[in-house]
């Protein structure tokens, strides 16, 4: 397990809680997570459904805040910023991939990328947006909308929203989840490819252990608590004293 | 980005996606409506107060005892006023041997301002326009005058110190005033030549007035300049509006109409208002969550969103505005059409008022849900589970809600109206969700004892329970609103129609002495007379009162008269009214006691010569002045009339054509008059005709409105109730079940909004007979039976179109789509 240097790390999750009220009382959905993340380093987190994997994402990149614990990103205690500060500073520093795409049905591909870039002020949008989608391929398809896309098409029109501003970190929430084995692995390539040309640090939320295991690290989540193990040992009795895992490159 | 460019972004897509139609709609029918509405009423308000206007043959005069000073007319022409000038004289009349009580009336030239003359080469002619008056030199007389003096036209008048010759039987002259108590035939001549009759010297009572017409805003100064300057109580200022007293609550009978017809069209685009916009919220929640993880803040969105509205309301202002400028146009055209007098030109100050109406409207009714999208947690683009209810936060929007409701209020002017209908849906309103929530817990209790559909459609209803609440309330108050114009429409216009029946007393006969009455009575009635009465009327003093009686009305002269019965089109407000047999009893008119200051119990003393007559004020009635029969302020028990010197005035209906009948009396009757009112009924007439029409317009636009309530309601929960049929499908329920738990689900709820929504306008519709249209209105069971039927067959009906695809769409696509 290698540790890096405080200066290097991009996002701290120490002893990270998540508790809600639930009709039936408390209802722990994390417990006790710590994790840290360096620029440029990726970072897989395995888990069955409803393990808190999802949830713990969204801590991650600051759409919620822990209920214990604190998570710094970029320098930042998230629990010291509210709502807005947090979505300030999501606008540059982090992208996003989902397993549903999320793109406005009624914008054009290129005006799905721009939305994003404009909501964080970025000079010469256009010509990052073009860029982007040039990036994963689509230039050619910069006037359609969604629905004459395929599902493949739309996650990679994802993907350029996602990286045309340049974040520090992407979180991926399941980005091959909603598509076949063949587009999966493809659309897979081109998020690290372009992760790797980026040099951005990238959190992967995936059930896919062939998707995880591309990552350098692996985090498995049971039960709202880490339990990490090496992927390849993934299914195995956790190593409970060695919660990180380093993969070779 | 910033948010005016985001909220471009916003506009822009939903444009595309189709999601604001509903919104737009609900927006555009507002302003359509109001524009429509508030400028047609106004044009026709202002072409109506024209037309009463010709009953002063101005916009606006001056009375007075005195000789007018001609600073009032500079003071107008200086406005840029036209002007003309009259006076009015009694005096007697000579021609040849014969000699008669005339009412001289001598005009300047530009006389009359509004409205025309009408003469004929002799007094059996039907009259024709005249763009003249009579020159110096020559004399108009009436027909009657004529036949009274049993001259024609070519004879000679002796007036003061001139002869001049009679040259055109006057057949009408527009402003006409006295009413079936001016006894005294006109004769018109040029103003110079009564001037210099040499009948004006001290001491005589001619009456002078400056006539003044022109600019609205001119003559709103030149009203103001007068209130100003006038000291004298001998000076008055007469209105267009209150020149005529029929003519004028036809006029405001017209207005309440519409105003009826308009705040409900408000109501309910304030309803479809609320409810599209509560659905759009609810779709844009992915959108928020989605700009909130990319970095939009909380403000920005809601910013964003403010804006985004803030065009919605200028589209719709734009465009609703056109749309009801060009609505009332078209309507004018129509109505106007071969009335020959042409609607004065839209202003401008409706549509921009309107314009504020709906932009307060969105503001509260359609901001809040959007605003309070803010709060969707940014989180929920991962966890939908994570779900925001769209609350109202109801205190912070009462404000723009009650402004957005003060404008058309302050813009119909009558509280008292808006307070029936406003009040009437608030309170309904409240009904309505109370009975829905009801309506909920039950069907929650029912559907686990419940069996297939009917367990389906009550889960259904428990479901969407808050949904359910809000629909309801919706299409009750809808409902009601469609239902409450079907009975203005058909049921209080017609009654008003009907209030004018054919046979409406159109001819009076006064200066009947009492051993006249029988003959009259047997003329009348063999000529063809329908629904005459002939009644005593004694020119009395008040002398003397027991009661606190404004002192001005001691002294002064006015007509009483007496009866056993109470008179058709009065009613007894408080008190008794005296029997047959009383004695010393009296019973007043409720304006005439208000004014007076006498109350029930008061002691007056009459008197008329030496005679005297005291009674008791036992009864005040209600009487309605616009009946056209023959009503009096003051009526006495029976036996006044053995003590007070009297005469007898007539009132009947006369067919077309039987001039002669008329002459015939004249002739052997001299000292009574015959009055035609013919023209002044025909006038009444034409004005309930043009709101009848005016409200079928209007009446267009409440059906629109109601249209987009109707879909806006039954749109609420497609999407869901789609979406979970699909399920169900596939967990092998047939249509045959779907289609039936469809049908229990609207069922219930079109039943209590109809039954409701029927009370409701029965109540209301009522409640704006009673209190503001003055007629005793009996609800039709009939109307009410069909009403509610339609209103339940709407409901269903259109629940049902809207829900087919929901059995058309193969459940697979709803499902994998994970949308409608």
């Amino acid at each position: 397990m290698s540790q890096s240097e405080p200066s290097d790390q991009l996002l701290i999750c120490d002893r990270v809680g998540y508790t809600v009220q639930a009709p039936s009382g408390r209802l722990d959905i994390l417990n006790d997570i710590s994790l840290q993340l360096n620029a440029s380093e990726t970072l897989s987190i395995v888990g069955a459904s409803g393990s808190g994997k999802t949830t713990l994402l969204g801590l991650l990149a600051g759409l919620e805040l822990p209920t214990q614990g604190t998570i710094h990103l970029a320098g930042e205690d998230l629990s010291d910023l509210d709502e807005d500060a947090r979505a300030r500073l999501r606008r540059r520093r982090v992208g996003f991939v989902f397993q549903s795409f999320h793109l406005l049905p009624s914008l054009t591909a290129l005006e799905n990328v721009l939305l994003a870039l404009e909501i964080g002020g970025f000079s010469q949008a256009r010509e990052r947006a073009t860029q982007a989608l040039d990036d994963v391929g689509l230039n050619h398809r910069l006037d359609h909308y969604p629905r004459q896309m395929s599902g493949g098409e739309q996650q990679r029109v994802a993907i350029a929203r996602a990286f045309a501003g340049d974040p520090d970190i992407l979180f991926a929430d399941e980005p091959t989840g909603n598509l076949d084995r063949r587009t999966g692995k493809a659309i897979a390539d081109q998020l690290f490819q372009i992760n790797q040309k980026h040099g951005t640090a990238l959190v992967l939320v995936t059930h896919d252990l062939g998707l995880a295991q591309r990552c350098a690290r692996t985090e498995e989540i049971e039960d709202g608590r880490l339990v990490s193990t090496d992927a390849s040992a993934l299914g195995d009795e956790p190593k409970s004293s060695d919660r990180v895992v380093d993969h070779p490159g | 980005m910033n948010a005016f460019s985001l909220s471009y972004r916003l506009l822009l897509r939903q444009g595309r996606s189709g999601g604001l139609g509903l919104l737009v709609a609900g927006l555009l029918v507002a302003t359509a409506a109001l524009v429509a509405v508030s400028v047609f009423t106004d044009r026709v308000g202002r072409a109506l107060e024209r037309q009463a206007g010709e009953a002063l043959g101005a916009d606006i005069a001056v009375n007075s005892r005195t000789s007018i000073p001609d600073r009032f007319d500079s003071e107008a022409k200086r406005l840029g006023l036209e002007t003309a000038r009259l006076i009015t004289l009694n005096t007697a009349l000579f021609v040849g041997d014969a000699s008669l009580l005339v009412e001289v009336k001598g005009v300047s030239p530009g006389y009359p301002l509004r409205g025309r003359l009408e003469t004929a080469s002799s007094s059996a002619d039907k009259g024709s326009v005249s763009e003249r008056i009579p020159a110096v030199s020559e004399a108009w007389m009436e027909p009657r005058g004529l036949r009274q003096l049993d001259a024609e036209v070519g004879d000679t008048a002796l007036l003061g110190v001139h002869e001049l010759p009679i040259t055109r039987a006057l057949t009408f002259e527009p402003d006409r005033s006295g009413g079936p108590f001016l006894l005294a035939p006109r004769l018109m001549v040029h103003i110079d030549d009564l001037l210099s009759s040499e009948l004006l010297g001290p001491g005589t009572r001619a009456r002078y007035r400056l006539l003044a017409a022109g600019d609205e805003q001119a003559v709103a100064a030149f009203k103001d300049w007068l209130t100003e300057e006038i000291d004298s109580p001998s000076q008055a200022v007469v209105t267009a509006a209150d020149a005529d007293d029929q003519t004028g609550a036809a006029l405001a009978q017209a207005r309440r109409f519409l105003g009826v017809a308009a705040l409900t069209t408000l109501i309910l685009s304030a309803v479809g208002v609320l409810l599209s916009a509560l659905r759009f919220a609810r779709s844009q929640r992915d959108l928020v969550a989605l700009l909130k993880s990319f970095g939009a803040t909380g403000s920005e969105v809601m910013n964003a969103l403010t804006l985004m509205l803030f065009w919605l309301v200028a589209i719709a202002v734009v465009l609703g505005g056109l749309a009801g400028l060009v609505a009332q146009a078209a309507i004018a055209q129509v109505l106007v059409d071969g009335q020959g007098a042409g609607l004065p030109p839209p202003r401008l100050w409706p549509v921009l008022t309107s314009g504020l109406f709906t932009l307060l409207m969105a503001a509260g009714f359609a901001l809040p849900p959007l605003i309070n999208l803010r709060q969707v947690p940014p989180m929920r683009i991962l966890n939908q589970s994570l779900d925001h209810t769209i609350g109202l936060g109801w205190a912070l929007w009462l404000l723009p809600v009650a402004s957005a409701m003060a404008i058309p209020v302050i813009q119909l002017g009558n509280l008292q109206l808006a307070a029936i209908v406003l009040g009437g849906s608030l309170a309904l309103a409240g009904l309505l969700a109370l009975a829905g929530w009801a309506a909920m817990r039950t069907s929650g209790a029912l559907a686990s004892r419940a069996r297939a559909s009917w367990r389906f459609g009550l889960a259904g209803l428990r479901r969407r329970r808050t949904a359910g609440v809000i629909q309801i309330t919706a299409l009750g108050l809808g409902l009601m609103a469609l239902l409450l114009l079907m009975i203005v429409r058909t049921e209080l216009l017609g009654q008003w129609r009907g209030s004018l029946p054919e046979s409406t007393p159109d001819h009076f006969a006064v200066n009947i002495q009492p051993d006249q009455v029988e003959l009259i009575e047997q003329a009348l009635l063999e000529a063809g007379a329908q629904r005459l009465q002939i009644r005593p009327m004694a020119n009395v003093n008040l002398v003397d009162s027991t009661g606190r009686l404004d002192d001005d009305r001691f002294g002064r002269q006015v007509n009483v008269s007496w009866i056993d019965v109470l008179p058709p089109a009065n009613r007894v407000a408080e008190g008794e009214f005296f029997s047959a047999n009383a004695s010393g009893e009296v019973s007043l008119a409720q304006r005439w006691a208000e004014q007076a200051g006498a109350r029930l119990g008061d002691t007056l003393t009459f008197e008329s010569g030496a005679q005297q007559f005291t009674a008791t004020v036992t009864s005040i009635r209600d009487v309605e002045w616009d009946s056209f029969n023959v009503n009096f302020f003051i009526l006495m028990s029976p036996d006044a009339g053995n003590r007070l010197p009297h005469q007898n005035i007539a009132s009947f209906y006369l067919a077309e054509g039987d001039a002669s009948v008329l002459r015939e009396i004249s002739r052997s009757f001299p000292n009574v008059s015959v009055i035609d009112l013919g023209a002044l009924l025909d006038r009444v007439s034409d004005i309930i005709d043009r709101v009848s029409s005016a409200a079928q317009v209007v009446f267009v636009f409440t059906l629109l409105a109601g249209l987009v309530v109707l879909l806006a309601a039954l749109e609420a929960t497609r999407d869901e109730r789609r979406h979970e049929s699909a399920l169900i499908r596939t967990l092998g329920a047939d249509n045959a079940l779907i289609r039936r738990g469809l049908l229990i689900e609207y069922g219930i709820m079109a039943l209590i909004a109809a039954l409701l929504a029927t009370v409701g306008a029965a109540l209301v519709g009522w409640l704006l007979a009673r209190e503001l249209f003055d007629f005793t209105y009996q609800p039709s069971a009939l109307l009410f039976g069909s009403g509610f039927v339609t209103a339940f067959a709407l409901v269903v009906g259109s629940g049902w179109l809207g829900n087919r695809s929901v059995l058309a769409t193969p459940p697979v696509r709803i499902l994998r789509t994970g949308k409608a």
